[in-house]
């Protein structure tokens, strides 16, 4: 198992999973591929879905004994920042969610095509917007889920009893309206439907909770890669940018808001990779919640100021379609908010972090 | 309380300033198309030329206007009412360059010829213009433009690059800040030429902004021939004059409007997402209402300045500084409360108040246009505070 890797290992791993991930991130960061897909339905290509699932991306965290590759969080988190940075719209952490779910079940289900990247199965969970509760209404629309347009199966938590059941139902003759978003996806609602599902578990919710936190911090890892490479469009700017005859990166009032920003996303990393690191040590409960929403309120928050900031020191510029800073602006708007917004990760850390004794 | 009788145009000038406010309500409740109320984007020609002839029709197109030229002849106080009561309105902007700046620039230093020429066809809108002040390279720096006009027998020859030029495909003129003299200091070989946008040479392409609309423009000039009797004002006086043209309209980059707008539409939807009542958010609501009370009693010292008919002084850089960036604070608060909602393309359940992430996205260029607020920073710190540098 992952955590039981020495650390040289680990980071040769981490290394490894960066590497692989140039396959789908163009180098130079051409935005050719994403610019094509954006406002169109699904919203992502099904063929670099499945070639992810043949990079073993999709089970990344599932076991080797379900078809998965067994890696830790820190992979997941060093994978999703090297996709932030190519604003890659694969439903990679949406679906590593449902595999989770699925493996955690004992491998149940669409487990294997989904493992593949043949189907896309998203879990819906979500009844109202900026919360991470699984009410699990019988007849309650589920909202926000993204990249619905492209969505082969979905799986539905149902609170039966006490406990929270789960059940598949096929997109095939599902009711799904469909919204855009502003970083060209789009975002699902279903009408839940048991008549056409089929029951795969009767208790699903520490399963689900785990596969939550483990998304918002996997969410908060992609909105580091996408603060990182807006940042260094920006500082490329400042270094060419000529004004009043000087390159606009030698104005000290530049300077400093750049270096502002830099330390934001240097708390960023921190926190997420301390995150990953514990997950992987294989916290739970309380722990494990208050690393998430620490990583996340720290994500959501300096990826909106990193990606406002940098349109601003582009200028003018930085407010066209055409020029690629505003897509990071654009994805930051979309992810920011989405397993739980800052406000919510800084309520849930102080409900279950102990106060620091000095 | 008697209904309100709209005077003809040449009297509005002498009713008292609360009489003309009611007067101008009147007139939008009678003559302006609902329809076209607080519009999501910049309105194009075609969907607001019915309102300018109306505007033209009625006499009230140019309210700055001295009489004599069709104008209103209002005092800067009554245009500063004026301008209130249409944004509390929502009205629209037209394309209005013509109206704000070229008129101004020929009344003020054009030739009789020019004045007939050009001011009659602003006011029946067969004119409309667009301004060619940017450049690639000559953005906060704009007095580094490299646009070029060079005299050959009776005709200047233009070659260069405009960008950021607003609604410039719905124009069939242009007025250039172009380089005439390429020896002297920077600031002091520009003049200013007008172009008829049919004349060959000229290409328009359109720039898609963040709000993927095509409000902005980049034109093209490859040998264009402009008649030399264009220029406007002395020859290599161009940056003066148009420093001179920002009067007091700059108060207006402060106009309090945008933020109260956005301010409004951030309780209808801390309301709708059941957070209105949260003690936190009622602390930052707060923050954000004093912020707009208090940017309102500023900018009521500088239009109380311009009622006692004083102009305004680099001060006002402040009012732009202080709305634009509450402006974008009330939008970021529209986002973070919003949860997933705030990546929504479209306004929320279709509704034009929960216009989430469009309101967000129009506020980001208000710190970049006008005068970015770093410039305007600086403005504030060497002319207002006196400091070195």
């Amino acid at each position: 198992m992952s955590a039981a890797l020495d650390e040289s290992d680990r980071a040769e791993s981490i290394r490894m999973i960066r590497d692989s991930a140039a396959a789908v991130v163009p180098p130079g960061g051409d935005m050719k591929r994403v610019r094509s897909l954006r406002f169109q339905d699904p919203g992502f290509e099904a063929g670099l879905f499945r070639q992810m699932g043949e990079m073993g991306w999709i089970g990344l965290r599932v076991p080797e004994a379900h078809g998965g590759s067994g890696l830790g969080l820190s992979e997941m988190c060093a994978l999703a920042e090297e996709l932030g940075a190519g604003l890659v719209p694969e439903p990679l952490i949406p679906c590593a969610l449902s595999a989770g779910l699925l493996s955690a079940l004992g491998g149940v289900g669409p487990l294997a095509q989904l493992l593949t990247g043949e189907k896309v199965v998203l879990t819906a969970w979500q009844e109202k917007a900026d919360s991470l509760e699984v009410p699990g209404s019988p007849d309650a629309p589920r909202r926000f889920l993204p990249m619905a347009a492209g969505a082969d199966i979905f799986l539905l938590p149902v609170r039966e009893g006490g406990r929270i059941a789960l059940y598949e139902q096929p997109a095939a003759r599902a009711q799904v309206t469909v919204e855009r978003t502003q970083d060209g996806g789009n975002f699902g609602t279903l009408q839940p439907k048991l008549g056409d599902a089929k029951k795969l578990a009767d208790d699903v919710g520490e399963a689900l909770a785990q596969g939550l936190d483990e998304a918002a911090l996997v969410t908060s890892a992609y909105l580091l890669g996408v603060m990182e490479r807006a940042f260094a469009m920006t500082l490329d700017y400042l270094k060419t940018r000529q004004q009043f005859g000087r390159v606009i990166g030698t104005f000290q009032a530049l300077q400093h808001r750049a270096a502002d920003l830099k330390m934001q996303i240097a708390l960023t990393r921190a926190s997420v990779e301390a995150a990953a690191a514990t997950l992987d040590a294989g916290a739970t409960g309380d722990a494990r919640r208050a690393a998430v929403s620490r990583a996340k309120a720290r994500a959501s928050e300096a990826s909106m100021l990193v990606t406002r900031q940098a349109i601003q020191l582009h200028g003018g510029i930085g407010y066209t379609d055409e020029y690629d800073v505003g897509l990071y602006l654009r994805k930051a708007m979309v992810l920011a908010n989405q397993y739980g917004s800052a406000a919510l990760h800084r309520r849930r850390f102080m409900a279950v972090s102990p106060e620091v004794e000095e | 309380m008697d209904a309100v009788t709209i005077p003809p145009p040449d009297q509005l000038d002498s009713l008292d300033d609360d009489s003309f406010r009611l007067v101008v309500r009147e007139f939008l409740r009678q003559n302006y198309p609902e329809e076209l109320r607080n519009p999501p984007h910049r309105l194009h020609w075609n969907e607001c030329k019915d309102w300018y002839h109306k505007l033209a029709e009625k006499g009230w197109l140019c309210p700055g206007w001295p009489k004599e030229y069709g104008g209103l002849g209002l005092s800067p106080s009554k245009q500063i009412i004026l301008t209130e009561e249409y944004e509390r309105y929502g009205v629209a902007r037209t394309p209005d360059h013509g109206i704000v700046m070229l008129g101004p620039l020929v009344i003020r230093y054009g030739t009789e010829e020019q004045k007939k020429r050009f001011l009659p066809k602003i006011l029946t809108g067969e004119h409309i213009w667009c301004q060619g002040y940017s450049e690639p390279n000559a953005g906060s720096d704009l007095a580094a433009l490299r646009t070029e006009a060079v005299l050959d027998g009776d005709h200047y020859v233009v070659n260069g690059q405009k960008i950021w030029t607003t609604l410039a495909t719905d124009a069939n003129w242009i007025f250039l800040l172009v380089r005439t003299d390429k020896q002297a200091k920077k600031q002091e070989g520009i003049s200013f030429l007008l172009v008829d946008m049919k004349t060959p040479g000229i290409t328009v392409k359109p720039i898609i902004n963040l709000e993927l609309h095509d409000e902005f423009c980049e034109v093209f000039f490859d040998n264009v021939r402009v008649p030399k009797e264009n220029l406007v004002g002395q020859l290599n006086k161009g940056w003066d004059m148009a420093k001179a043209l920002l009067g007091f309209e700059r108060i207006f980059l402060g106009s309090p409007r945008q933020s109260a707008y956005a301010l409004s539409r951030l309780k209808i939807l801390a309301e709708r997402m059941g957070v209105w009542e949260d003690e936190t958010f009622q602390d930052r609501y707060a923050r954000l209402r004093l912020d707009l009370e208090d940017l309102k009693a500023l900018y009521g010292t500088f239009v109380v300045k311009l009622k006692r008919g004083e102009s305004l002084g680099p001060d006002v850089s402040m009012l732009k500084i202080i709305q634009t960036e509450l402006f974008q604070r009330i939008t970021d608060t529209m986002l973070e409360i919003s949860g997933e909602n705030a990546g929504l393309l479209e306004p929320m359940e279709g509704n034009r108040d929960l216009n989430i992430g469009g309101l967000f996205i129009q506020a980001r260029p208000a710190t970049i246009y006008g005068g970015s607020n770093e410039i305007q920073r600086n403005i504030l710190s060497k002319n207002v505070l006196g400091l070195p540098g």
